[in-house]
């Protein structure tokens, strides 16, 4: 199994052991970088760049380069070519969240969101409790910030902040907005998603996950929510009136493994999946064929990540495996 | 299952503001021990020594949507046990410092509910400060400071320099009133070998309750419904599992409310293994743990940490879960 299950990675892939937790991965076009729990970040041909005294906790890929944020209390930027260098520092506080947007950027300390514009800090957002996700909406014009008991949707450009309040009770721990911005979705302490449609408010609940769901994201022209957090892939249809009252279909799986991270393709309906033994996976929506990857052993599945034009897919996993494979026609 | 080697000990000191609990954390980060730990503080600026791996939040406690009442856990503790994994190997413990008033139900309750939480450590230990001196007044004034008692793995009854020996042994009495079953340290200045502290393995109940001689109270001793206090009950013959799993599944149930702690190291029927069972409130854990030790014959002990403990009503439960 493993030798044929490693099949892409051994004839489109490189790899390198980089010995940290790989807390996430990210592009900038055709530019990858991984986010280490040592405090490194790994970018383009494994050029390794000391990014945090500590580790790092959030990535983002932004207009010409990587924000990242720490628990050493800093938000810092990463070029291309080039060092470090430090947005803002929030001392003992760690820097949880970051979101990117072109030029827009964002981080969350505590319960504040901060939003820069072009290195200029833009505003100040308060929210009831810690931001626990963080995410700008595809055109850049709303951010989202889960919290204890909802989510919170603000305008970025407003004068005047009049938020849109999201209200749920329980613990959110993650954001999502539609592409098309037709829905906000959080993932929950509860093992389950929670979702609002914003045209008229309509909650959606969708459950049934015999973990967290740590990772989720809508496919390009949001049709399909795809989430982690079962044994299989599991989409719920945002057509036709779902997902309320509606199954989710399921993919790939069924080994009693958890899928710890997903990664809709940013062309096609396609999805790349993690799970907790290692194995990555790329299943075609549509025909439901699953390609495999990469081969169980590395370690949980902790980050994945499509290029820009989804050519190409970064891997990394908990116990330092990191891989760049190249899907590009040949 | 994880390996509980693998796992993160986690120690959760507790007492009011003034006890001597930075005294001891400042103690614990200082001495020489060779060990590194991350510690999660509330009040910064107290904290008079230098430690890279300090982390300042705000408690966030709230309720889980699991029907279940009294289910609270610390959604910041979640949070930063899931950032300090990613720094995996870099420190040996993890200190949870709560705020004086803060009750330990859900800091102890996040170790049982979240899985990401509980796959990677372990509450070693709950570690109450008191002072002796202004103990009374506090037993007096509120209802944590008899909560943080009723939690304790380890007491530390600091400022004995302040108090009489016959205050001292008052105040200790009232101590073992609430909780008979933690280790009481004297201390002034917070001066405590940090072993005493650090490491206990209080939560695998394996010592505590091997320490603990068994009630021998009487059944019509008269008790004070209100107060907090603490009884244990004893077992020679085999409990029936299923039989057990019923009656504490009920009784948390119906009483999980006033049952602070509850903790338990059952002699299951056919078994040669100990079943450790602790709860707290109404969220109970249990796993079968080593063999018992050579020489010793096998039997259960349960104890019970709470208000309203009624000791023929438990004693009588206890032992219709007896096998055959």
């Amino acid at each position: 199994m493993s030798e044929t299950a490693n099949f892409v990675l051994d004839t489109r892939g490189e790899s390198r052991d980089l010995d940290a937790f790989v807390v996430a991965a990210a592009w900038v076009g055709d530019k990858p970088a991984f986010a280490l729990g040592d405090g490194r970040l790994v970018m383009a041909d494994w050029r390794e760049v000391a990014a945090h005294d500590g580790a790092i906790l959030s990535l983002a890929a932004a207009a010409d380069g990587f924000i990242t944020g720490g628990d050493d209390g800093a938000f810092r930027r990463t070029p291309l070519e080039g060092d470090s260098e430090t947005i803002a520092e929030f001392g003992l506080k760690w820097v949880e969240q970051v979101a990117a947007h072109g030029k827009l950027i964002a981080c969350a300390v505590g319960k504040t969101a901060h939003v820069y514009e072009a290195g200029v800090k833009l505003k100040q957002l308060d929210h009831p409790s810690s931001v626990t996700g963080l995410v700008f909406d595809t055109k850049g014009k709303r951010i989202a910030a889960s919290h204890y008991n909802g989510a919170t949707l603000w305008f970025v450009g407003a004068k005047v902040d009049s938020p849109r309040k999201l209200e749920w009770k329980g613990s959110h721990t993650g954001v999502a907005i539609h592409p098309a911005s037709e829905a906000v979705v959080t993932s929950m302490q509860e093992n389950s998603l929670h979702g609002w449609r914003l045209a008229d408010g309509q909650h959606m609940r969708m459950s049934g996950y015999p973990s967290k769901t740590e990772s989720m994201g809508f496919t390009r022209n949001g049709k399909w929510l795809v989430t982690a957090g079962a044994d299989t892939i599991v989409m719920w249809p945002f057509f036709g009136g779902g997902p309320m009252g509606k199954a989710p279909s399921e993919m790939a799986g069924g080994d009693n493994v958890i899928c710890t991270r997903v990664a809709a393709h940013p062309q096609h309906e396609v999805v790349a999946a993690g799970f907790a033994d290692g194995l990555v996976v790329l299943a075609d929506i549509a025909s439901e064929r699953i390609l495999p990857v990469a081969a169980p052993g590395h370690g949980s599945v902790s980050a994945l990540a499509w290029s820009a034009d989804g050519s190409r897919l970064a891997l990394g996993t908990e116990s330092g495996f990191a891989a760049l494979v190249d899907l590009s026609k040949r | 299952m994880s390996d509980p080697a693998d796992l993160i000990p986690v120690t959760v000191l507790t007492g009011y503001l003034g006890a001597g609990k930075t005294t001891l954390l400042n103690r614990i980060l200082t001495e020489n021990h060779g060990k590194k730990y991350a510690v999660i503080i509330n009040e910064f600026g107290e904290l008079g020594v230098d430690n890279d791996l300090v982390v300042d939040t705000d408690e966030e406690v709230f309720e889980m949507n699991n029907g279940c009442i009294c289910c609270t856990v610390r959604g910041d503790l979640i949070r930063i046990v899931g950032g300090l994994v990613k720094r995996r190997g870099k420190f040996d413990g993890i200190i949870v410092e709560t705020t004086g008033l803060a009750n330990p139900a859900p800091v102890a309750q996040t170790f049982f509910v979240d899985e990401g939480v509980r796959s990677r450590t372990r509450l070693d230990a709950i570690v109450t400060v008191v002072d002796a001196k202004n103990l009374p007044a506090r037993l007096a004034d509120s209802t944590e400071a008899a909560a943080q008692l009723a939690f304790a793995d380890v007491i530390l009854l600091n400022k004995t320099d302040l108090v009489t020996p016959a205050e001292l042994e008052s105040v200790e009495a009232e101590i073992r009133k609430i909780n008979r079953f933690a280790k009481i340290h004297r201390t002034e200045k917070s001066a405590v070998d940090v072993t005493a502290v650090l490491n206990q393995g209080a939560f695998d109940l394996q010592r505590i309750l091997s320490d603990v001689q068994p009630d021998f109270l009487t059944d019509s001793e008269h008790e004070h419904n209100d107060d907090i206090n603490s009884m244990s009950f004893e077992l020679t013959k085999p409990i029936d599992p299923e039989k057990f799993n019923a009656w504490i599944g009920q009784l948390l149930a119906e009483k999980g409310q006033d049952l602070l702690r509850t903790k338990g190291i059952l002699h299951y029927t056919g078994e040669d293994r100990r079943f450790a069972f602790q709860a707290v409130h109404m969220i109970a854990d249990g796993d079968f743990i080593g063999p018992w030790p050579a020489g010793e014959a096998p039997k259960s002990r349960l104890v019970f940490i709470g208000r309203n403990l009624n000791r023929p009503q438990l004693r009588r439960g206890f032992e219709s879960c007896q096998a055959g």
